[in-house]
């Protein structure tokens, strides 16, 4: 997933990435990434039909394009 | 002649942001093998492909097809992979422009070395003709 993030980021297009694996994910060095504390695969914007959960994580993974840059880093959130 | 140098797996690329949410069309690329529901569906076992998802279709005209990750979210509402229907809220309220007129995903893969080689960069040119402002990735 890393990979096709730092393709799109060479072409010049910024990106971030929500993940739900942040050892693998800060291991392959991502642009910018968000990591909702303990979701999981199939999970990645949390509950299903929560649509204000899902608007906020999309939302702060949108932020964090406007954020000081932290090349390489995972940011670990909690949404409970 | 020499090779070109190849980014080291120690530099992260790194493009700025230089605009506004608001004044911002979003893409979204995913590896959750969704796809339109009338489109041609992955291969769960393994595919090198990728599908081109119409920016105005909702969760309701989309499909996926996997066998490898937690399926109890996105069989009540796909959003929990491919958040369209919320991005399209968000755009409704005016906290981002927009999104782009097609959106991607890929499949599940094993097949590394193809996936480097061919699909990504593939992919990666077909997300830069989109002319998105920003890309937001999901994984499964």
């Amino acid at each position: 997933m890393v990979t096709v993030q730092r393709s799109i980021e060479m072409l010049g297009i910024p990106t971030v990435l929500i993940t739900v694996e942040p050892e693998e994910t800060a291991q392959a060095r991502p642009p910018r990434a968000l990591y909702p504390r303990g979701f999981v695969a199939g999970h990645s914007l949390g509950r299903p039909n929560d649509e204000a959960l899902q608007k906020w994580i999309l939302m702060d993974a949108l932020s964090l394009l406007r954020d000081p840059a932290r090349p390489g880093e995972v940011i670990r959130r909690d949404y409970t | 002649m020499e090779k070109p140098l190849e980014l080291s797996r120690y530099c992260v690329p790194f493009t700025p942001f230089g605009k506004t949410l608001e004044e911002s069309l979003i893409c979204l690329v995913t590896t959750a093998a969704v796809r339109a529901k009338t489109d041609t569906p992955f291969n769960v076992e393994g595919d090198n492909t990728f599908r081109k998802i119409d920016g105005s279709l909702t969760t309701a005209d989309l499909a996926y097809d996997d066998a490898h990750y937690d399926h109890a979210c996105v069989d009540r509402d796909l959003n929990c992979v491919f958040p369209v229907d919320r991005l399209a809220a968000l755009a409704r309220e005016g906290r981002i422009a927009g999104m782009t007129a097609e959106h991607f995903s890929m499949g599940y893969s094993q097949a590394l070395r193809e996936l480097r080689e061919t699909t990504i960069p593939q992919l990666a040119r077909a997300v830069s003709a989109a002319r998105p402002d920003a890309v937001v990735l999901t994984g499964g």
